[in-house]
């Protein structure tokens, strides 16, 4: 591409960025702020493309899609509004938050109009870079491959912790509360006449999805 | 940044791109028609297998957009958009001739994956937006369902760039020349790389999205030209997915006396039929059963094709 072209996707870019992380704070539903959210990094990911850090900038549109979606999933799922679909406020303290912002991009407008950034790569002459992918997968690789096996088994063991059979039975067939006596089939605790008996000190109140209530 | 295939300019590649999308989709609707004829024991008929679609898209046109109550009105109309250019974005990645490609990147099955993500995060909106029942539920499965084939289809691009030891589909299919079609070296990829095509492109047994036990899902809420784009999105995307497995499996545009085109288009054809045919005689699968499946029987599966992949391109 040529310089001029360069710039103004830059700029786009750039722009679009900064509108969208803007746009979190502004609407009014967690679903909306996590994919302006995601629209803000995408944004990002794409000034990393311009910058030639082609991987980190795909991966980051692959790795904030999915990271994403499941935050809004897991936002709605456990919001104190009734599935987080009700309009809320989307910022905490905003008094704090607007001064540190302030403070935060202050800094670093000063840092990056006073430093003396290099104008082209430069040669890793010292050897860094090397000496890190050394560390990395020569001496360390013992400690990555036990930090790697380890988070592994976290995802395994989430996931089985979360699938579809718990002790109450499987999640998809309906719950079944656990026997009071191990050894007695038939002291299982009868639920539905339990909540029978709220439903008339509450005056049948909340429990919109029973049979045998007219 | 490019990889080694010459690319078009940047215009006529964005219009090679759209008319790739555009035949495809229609290939789809054609093969889609006849198929359902075949297996409903119609026979082959000029008019009901090749009339009757253009007749119900000529339809479906006229029809007014139905209103429901406040509804993201701009995510309504970004999702199917951003569904099509996902399609898209897949599409130029892959070599459509022996020698160019549209954007053969360095980081091509990346883009791949980020393409499928994205389409998710497109199904997901367009389920959302109408602020409708019917349609959310159609959108959380779909997420569901989502999150278990990603990693599936991350796995077996991994597993096919290993030979090639790049990330770049015009490496990919070089490899396959200079050795054996994947499909015969990864005999475990193609069967898992469908599954990702069918469950992505909200078709036949795995359309978690859109299907008739939810009233059609995401796509309860929308009719006329709305209906129309989404279900264009879906043909786009099949024809992606499909021309996705003839290059990463199939060799893409490999063969003797024909251009390389040629035989991409009747390799993807291949593909997108037989994934057609399944969507006719395969029944629909329920979401709770599809996620176990993917998490116990295919994601293990990926794993060992992974590894076998690995060793072999260490031997």
């Amino acid at each position: 591409m040529t310089g001029l072209a360069t710039d103004l996707a830059f700029w786009t870019f750039a722009v679009a960025a900064a509108w969208f992380g803007w746009r979190v704070f502004r609407t009014d539903s967690m679903v909306r702020a996590t994919f302006c959210l995601l629209a803000s990094f995408l944004n990002v990911g794409a000034i990393m493309v311009l910058l030639l850090a082609e991987y980190l900038g795909v991966a980051m549109f692959f790795m904030m899609g999915v990271e994403m979606v499941v935050m809004a999933i897991f936002m709605v799922a456990f919001m104190m509004n009734p599935a987080g679909l009700n309009p809320m406020q989307m910022v905490h303290q905003p008094r704090a938050a607007v001064a540190v912002g302030i403070g935060a991009a202050t800094g670093l407008a000063v840092v990056a109009a006073v430093a003396d950034l290099p104008p082209a790569a430069l040669l890793d002459e010292a050897g860094t870079i090397r000496a890190l992918g050394n560390e990395l997968m020569g001496s360390s690789m013992l400690l990555m491959e036990v930090v790697g096996v380890t988070l592994v088994a976290t995802m395994v063991g989430a996931v089985v912790l979360s699938s579809a059979s718990g002790r109450y039975g499987r999640a998809d067939t309906g719950s079944v509360p656990p026997l009071l006596d191990p050894d007695d089939p038939d002291s299982r605790p009868d639920l539905a006449s339990a909540d029978g008996q709220d439903d008339a000190h509450a005056g049948h109140g909340g429990h919109g999805g029973h049979g045998g209530h007219g | 940044m490019t990889g080694e295939l010459a690319a078009p300019h940047p215009v006529l590649g964005a219009v090679v791109v759209l008319g790739v999308l555009l035949i495809g989709a229609a290939v789809v609707t054609t093969a889609d028609a006849v198929v359902a004829d075949r297996v409903a024991g119609r026979g082959l008929g000029l008019r009901t297998s090749l009339v009757r679609p253009w007749r119900r898209i000529a339809l479906a046109l006229v029809r007014p957009q139905p209103v429901t109550e406040r509804p993201d009105w701009g995510l309504w109309v970004l999702a199917p958009a951003t569904y099509v250019g996902m399609a898209a974005l897949a599409v130029s990645v892959l070599p459509l001739g022996t020698d160019w490609a549209v954007a053969d990147v360095r980081t091509g099955i990346v883009v791949l994956g980020s393409a499928e993500v994205l389409a998710m995060v497109a199904v997901f909106l367009h389920g959302w937006a109408p602020n409708s029942p019917l349609a959310l539920v159609g959108a959380y499965r779909f997420v569901a369902a989502g999150l278990s084939f990603l990693l599936l289809s991350m796995f077996v691009l991994i597993a096919a760039a290993l030979p090639a030891e790049s990330m770049s589909l015009g490496r990919i299919v070089a490899s396959q020349q200079e050795g054996v079609w994947n499909v015969l070296r990864q005999p475990l990829g193609m069967p898992l790389f469908l599954v990702v095509a069918l469950s992505v492109s909200l078709h036949g047994p795995l359309d978690m999205a859109d299907g008739t036990e939810l009233a059609t899902g995401t796509v309860a809420e929308s009719s006329g030209p709305a209906r129309l784009a989404w279900e264009f999105g879906r043909r786009a995307m099949l024809t992606a997915y499909a021309l996705a497995t003839a290059v990463v499996f199939l060799a893409g545009p490999t063969g003797p006396v024909l251009p390389g085109w040629v035989w991409l288009a009747v390799k993807a054809i291949a593909v997108a039929v037989v994934l057609v045919w399944c969507g006719h005689r395969l029944g629909r699968i329920g979401i709770e059963r599809y996620v176990r499946l993917a998490w116990t029987v295919l994601l293990p599966l990926s794993f060992l094709h992974l590894a076998i992949a690995g060793v072999a391109a260490l031997a």
